[in-house]
């Protein structure tokens, strides 16, 4: 099970080449990513170093050649003049950061972003005005500059919050990025220094002890018992051994290299596994370099809901502009001079732009973003808060995101039937049969044959969180013993060890001879454990029942055949013996030499098979079930071995049950690959190889058929790849990924997600989002908020919208019909910063409406947040309902004091007359000027009453898109109230408090102009109900597809 | 890369007729006929329905309001002065004495003006008494006399030029008639200026001496003598107050 594919990494190494042919060839959008990626390391004048990575013979070469290609003395090192000479010349050990925005475009980018250019045009045409009214009469009134200057600021400070959020929002993150300064060990002019790694450059020796970090990329010297986790890098679980031998072509297989930032593991034994070598690359030079350089040539994806926003600002922008002209052109015909058609183009724009919106979504969005954190989804971009909700496709990582990234015990073997172990979490269930006297041997040989020991002063820590220090199946097996045995400890203390011989690669197995712990069995116990094949061959009897048997070619058949079984679930199987030494032979005081081997190693018992793996997490396999149900496909991409990969991916639903490959239907069959219907298979299981010579045809077509995919053995170029390919489906793409190996592809998903945990700085640099608890079920938690927060942010934007019909239906009639203004432009803004706000943050809180997990996601291009029929409800319908509501409080108001509605049409051009200081209104009463302008304000107070009273009901209709109010409980979302009670109180304020101060232009009206509009609003509840009613009634009907928003 | 641009632009053409006309679905604007059919019925009868709404609502609005008095008087608790002739842009009166065409204008308006207060005009309104207010309580409502000789010399009975041809102007000053409103006290319009007038109660003759001519005369006028007639307003210019200039050339 442990036959590597040779040749899965040369895509990454002979990369570029492969890349400039393919693109002569055909230029293929495939490798249209990568072709930049090229230019721009020419661009930076990498090339070189590319080339040369991509001919690293480093590992080829004796120690003498090395020394001579450095410069340098394995024994003396490098002089510290020579490394400050190298150090000038290649700069620091360390990867540059990403280039980051810097503050201030940030700033400019909210500054003119959105709906602000509108209102900055809108405030320049206040300056202009006020320039041509000044031009003719030096005393025209300051009113236009302030209004430009309302705007503005209206602009800077909504733009200054949108920073705020954000920022706020990013400094989460930079904790993240704040690295612990490391130290190496090496040797200078003789002498071991210890130095930051920064200052490390190539030709230094350095040593590096379990435990630390590699500091740069070396080439192995020298080693002993040295494993390095090379799981950040590759994908793999398991600890790779590293020596000097030179033992494979490719250097990423190659025993004699180890790489910067992966980890040498800490082993128990004494002397602590060290491992001494040359430094051959640092910096950005470095393998993870180049992958850290591939990530930040990939461009960052608009989001999802960024697209949306634009979409939606475009059509707001566009209606406002267009009725802007077409009303400039109607005011100009209409003989009304250009400077107030200039003005009446501004009071369009404001009326139309939905001021506060955008902070709103905001806001929402970072409520959200809140939320999520609560349930460790940490979001860094606001914007991909949205993201997880549309995804359509995730590729998932295999080590530590769908598994626990630790050895366990899976399956054992003895009796001739396989036992399933509890791998979950906490290993509390272990249920198989443990009556067996075999099983009594057996754990006995798990227990003695074990060198890995706790670390101490964990006596309160779960057995399964505790610390051990050294290698991971031997830490598998102790924790295994330990929680159904109990004290492992007591046991080998009972049992006293008389001799051992450790594990090493050319014995294959591990031995110990031990102390019985009954007191009449004056015998000694050895006990052994290893490759399975390898401890057979010492055994001539095999255990069953407790009873020793010969060990026959049958016996042998069944060993063989739970030993393939065992290797083809992906795990690593050991096999256990034991042998009684007679005690006449071996005394208690025989003198055992284990250089000699005085002892028999043959003809020894076989009891039994262990096998372990890195087991899945116990929420994932519903997790992914949700997903499935959710219409979301996942795919498991990793660079662990086909095998391993597709054993998780069948054990967590990946690879349903009852779904077979192209392989398994052949295997089943018997036939040969080719002969095998492809339409009969649901799932695949893709490997690197395969898919270096696939076009992006052929991987569309696997995308696009198959249910169920795994990729296997992939390098971080193809992970980039199968991303492009998904994104090609038009799907939104989320990635997960800890290692470095996953960060192109983190960056280029549409939502790239890291592992808080287990994530590499490089993996969680180039996320969107950090799991803290990396753990792939709190993405279900996001893809729910995700929804979640699209239809609310409907709800909002429908909500926004409605009132911009009722605060611009004033501007017409006033320009068409002559009535005197309903409603200011300062009015409007105190709706549409004031009143409106809370509210509409409010409907982020709205509960779902039916179960959200159990629809597609939605299309990217087809299911729009504003689409048409929100857009024409919220204007044409409930809008327009507003409008006439609020012009009956207005129509109230001037008929109360005496205007008629009939003396009011035609009215305005006399009102607005500074010296006509005796109009009529309809009793006969004369006006002065000042008097009928405080009546104007009233008006305004009174247009502006009927908007807040019908805006009221329209939050309430808001709540829901399709049920009724009564379904989804008009009190279960406080905040709603909340901001019902915040309109009134603002509203309250602006009149009654705020009413003597003029340049509001708000006065204090009559208690009851606030319940006139009331029957409007009912009115509009009552519409809305129906509206609703009938799209239940009758979906897919005419009306649910021209009413349902 | 100008070509693929060349083609989008005739992609997006070809796509913009299609939405506008597409021949194989029959759709035009994305609609078919029938489905246009249906929205246009849909939005007649349901603005139909809005338009008979608000016209219900304006009229029960409507049946809350008396035809003689206005419901409220809040918003005009006191009344502006206003005077006549009509200044056509300012309050600012020029003429010149020996040009009658430069104060046809003003005479014109000034007969306008008054011509509702000549004796044939109000011979059936009622007599009222002198210095008390004249409470009436409906449902027929009556005026009250005003005799035009009140303005002695600016009535325009004597003097059909209202003094202009001798460089002695008349100006009216009215009070803004507020239905409803009781003045406290006894209110009274005083007018201040740096020439010497006459002072009917609401007429103004400035008598320009002929030296004067030519000068720029600024009058103000005030009512004064009532406590609830204001006429210092900080905003309001013309609340109980008017202020006017008058240049008389030769």
């Amino acid at each position: 099970m442990h036959q590597k594919t040779p040749e899965i990494y040369s895509v990454e190494l002979s990369g570029t080449k492969d890349i400039v042919k393919t693109d002569k060839g055909d230029g293929k959008e495939k490798y249209r990513g990568l072709k930049n990626n090229c230019l721009e390391l020419k661009k930076k004048n990498h090339k070189e170093e590319f080339q040369k990575e991509l001919h690293l013979d480093d590992h080829k070469l004796s120690n003498r050649e090395l020394e001579e290609k450095y410069g340098t003395d394995i024994i003396m090192g490098l002089s510290s003049t020579r490394a400050a000479e190298l150090l000038a010349r290649d700069g620091p050990n360390s990867l540059t950061p990403p280039k980051q925005t810097p503050e201030i475009v940030k700033f400019l980018k909210q500054m003119v972003g959105g709906f602000s250019i509108l209102l900055w045009v809108g405030a320049f045409l206040c300056w202009i005005a006020y320039g041509i009214q000044y031009s003719s009469d030096k005393s025209a009134s300051l009113n236009n500059v302030y209004l430009g200057c309302v705007l503005g600021l209206v602009v800077i400070l909504t733009g200054i919050f949108a920073y705020y959020q954000e920022a706020k929002s990013t400094n989460i993150m930079s904790s993240f990025n704040k690295m612990i300064p490391q130290q190496a060990l090496v040797i200078r002019d003789s002498e071991k220094k210890t130095i930051p790694s920064e200052q490390l450059v190539v030709g230094d020796i350095v040593e590096v002890k379990g435990g630390d970090q590699i500091p740069a990329d070396i080439r192995v010297l020298s080693s002993q018992g040295c494993r390095v986790d090379n799981s950040s890098l590759t994908g793999e679980s398991e600890p790779q051994p590293r020596s000097s031998e030179f033992t494979h072509e490719n250097p990423l297989e190659t025993k004699n290299i180890c790489f910067y930032s992966t980890t040498c593991l800490e082993v128990s034994t004494s002397p602590v596994g060290t491992v001494t070598g040359m430094v051959i690359n640092t910096g950005d030079r470095t393998i993870i370099g180049h992958i850290a350089s591939l990530a930040s040539g990939v461009g960052n994806e608009k989001t999802p809901i960024a697209i949306e926003i634009e979409h939606f600002v475009h059509i707001v922008a566009g209606v406002a502009v267009s009725i802007g002209i077409l009303f400039f052109i109607i005011a100009v015909s209409l003989k009304y001079r250009v400077l107030d058609s200039i003005i009446f183009l501004i009071g369009i724009i404001v009326a139309n732009v939905p001021e506060g919106l955008l902070a709103t979504v905001t806001v929402t969005l970072s409520l959200t973003a809140k939320r999520m954190a609560k349930k460790n989804c940490l979001v860094k971009n606001l914007e991909a808060v949205e993201t997880l909700g549309s995804t359509s496709i995730i590729c998932s990582d295999k080590t530590g995101t769908l598994t626990q990234n630790r050895m366990t015990v899976a399956h054992l073997w003895f009796d001739n039937q396989i036992f399933v172990a509890d791998t979950s979490e906490d290993h509390s269930n272990q249920v198989f049969d443990q009556s067996s006297r075999t099983w009594a041997s057996l754990s006995k040989i798990i227990t003695l044959c074990n060198r890995v020991e706790f670390k101490p002063g964990q006596e309160n820590v779960p057995i399964m969180k505790k610390a051990v220090i050294g290698d991971a199946s031997e830490t598998a097996l102790l924790k295994f013993s330990e929680v159904i045995l109990g004290d492992v400890m007591e046991i080998r203390k009972r049992n006293r060890k008389v001799a051992e011989i450790p594990f090493n690669s050319t014995n294959k197995f591990q031995l110990s001879i031990h102390e019985t712990d009954d007191p009449h069995d004056k015998r000694l116990l050895m006990v052994m454990k290893g490759a399975p094949e390898r401890i057979l061959e010492k055994c001539s009897t095999i255990m069953i029942n407790g009873e020793e048997h010969p060990l026959d070619k049958s016996t042998a058949k069944t060993f063989h055949t739970a030993y393939m079984e065992l290797g083809g679930l992906g795990e690593r199987v050991l096999g256990f013996c034991h042998l009684y030494l007679p005690a006449d032979e071996f005394p208690e005081t025989y003198s055992f030499d284990i250089d000699a081997m005085n002892f028999p190693t043959s003809s020894l018992c076989f009891v039994g098979l262990l096998s372990m793996l890195d087991p899945p997490r116990s929420t994932v396999p519903d997790a992914v079930t949700k997903c499935r149900s959710a219409g979301i496909k996942v795919i498991m991409v990793t660079g662990d071995h086909p095998i391993t990969a597709k054993a998780i991916a069948k054990s967590v639903g990946i690879i349903s049950a009852n779904s077979e490959t192209v392989e398994d239907i052949a295997h089943r069959l018997n036939i040969a690959v080719e002969q095998v219907n492809k339409q009969d298979a649901k799932a695949a299981v893709v490997t690197g190889m395969e898919l270096k010579d696939m076009s992006s045809e052929q991987l569309d077509e696997i995308l696009a058929n198959y249910q169920e995919i795994v990729f296997a053995r992939t390098s971080p170029q193809q992970k980039l790849i199968i991303v492009e390919g998904c994104q090609r489906q038009d799907a939104v793409v989320a990635v997960t990924g800890d290692g470095v190996n996953d960060s192109p592809a983190l960056k280029k998903a549409d939502i790239g997600i890291a592992m808080g945990i287990a994530g590499s700085d490089a993996a969680k640099n180039a996320a969107d989002m950090v799991l803290l608890d990396d753990n792939f079920a709190s993405i279900i938690t996001g893809v729910e908020e995700g929804r979640l927060i699209f239809d609310n942010l409907k709800k909002t934007i429908a909500y926004t919208l409605t009132k911009n019909i009722a605060e611009l239906c004033p501007f017409l009639i006033y320009i068409i019909v002559g009535l005197p203004l309903p409603i200011g432009t300062i009015t409007i803004l105190f709706i549409d910063l004031g009143t409106d706000i809370i509210p509409s943050i409010a409907l982020a809180y709205e509960k779902a409406e039916s179960d959200i997990m159990n629809r597609k996601p939605r299309h990217k291009k087809k299911d729009r947040l504003v689409n048409q029929p929100l857009a024409v409800y919220s204007y044409l319908h409930i809008g327009l309902m507003q409008a006439l509501g609020a012009f009956l409080v207005y129509f109230t108001v001037y008929a109360q004091e005496g205007f008629l509605p009939c003396t009011l049409m035609n009215l305005r051009v006399e009102w607005e007359k500074d010296y006509v200081n005796d109009l009529e209104d309809s009793y006969g009463q004369e006006w002065t000027k000042y008097q009928r302008e405080y009546l104007e304000w009233t008006g305004y107070t009174a247009f502006f009453v009927g908007i807040l009273v019908q805006q009221i009901a329209d939050l309430i209709i808001r709540k829901t898109r399709r049920n009724s109010i009564f379904q989804q409980g008009l009190f279960r979302n406080k905040v709603i109230w909340v901001g019902i009670a915040s309109q009134i109180i603002i509203g309250l304020i602006l009149s009654y408090g705020l009413g003597s101060v003029t340049a509001l232009s708000f006065t204090m009206l009559r208690a009851q102009y606030w319940f006139v509009a009331v029957p409007h609003a009912i009115l509009i509840w009552v519409y809305d109900e129906v509206r609703k009613l009938f799209i239940r009634l009758y979906p897919g009907s005419w009306w649910d597809k021209n009413m349902y928003y | 890369m100008t070509k693929n641009e060349k083609k989008s632009l005739n992609q997006s053409l070809a796509e913009w007729k299609l939405f506008i006309y597409n021949p194989t679905t029959g759709e035009f604007l994305g609609r078919t006929a029938k489905s246009w059919g249906l929205i246009l019925l849909f939005y007649l009868v349901f603005y139909g329905f809005l338009a008979a709404l608000f016209s219900f609502t304006m009229w029960v609005m409507l049946q809350t309001l008396n035809d003689e008095v206005p419901k409220y008087r809040d918003q005009i608790p006191s009344p502006g002065l206003m005077v006549f002739p009509k200044p056509v842009t300012a309050l600012e009166y020029t003429f010149s004495r020996s040009d009658p065409t430069s104060y046809a204008g003003y005479i014109e308006d000034l007969k306008k003006f008054l011509k509702p207060y000549t004796l044939e005009e109000q011979k059936n309104l009622t007599v009222c008494p002198d210095g008390a207010l004249f409470e009436q309580k409906g449902p027929v409502y009556v005026a009250c006399q005003f005799p035009v000789s009140l303005l002695q010399a600016c009535s325009g009975m004597n003097d059909p030029d209202f003094g202009y041809s001798q460089g002695n102007p008349c100006i009216l000053v009215k009070m803004n008639r507020i239905i409803g409103l009781k003045p406290e006290g006894v209110p009274r319009i005083d007018c201040v200026s740096k020439v010497g007038y006459l002072q009917p109660l609401v007429a103004v003759q400035v008598s320009f001496a002929p030296n004067n001519t030519g000068k720029e005369v600024t009058i103000e006028c005030k009512i004064d003598g009532s406590a609830n007639l204001k006429s210092q307003d900080d905003r309001d210019k013309f609340l109980g107050r008017v202020m006017f200039k008058i240049t008389a050339r030769a």
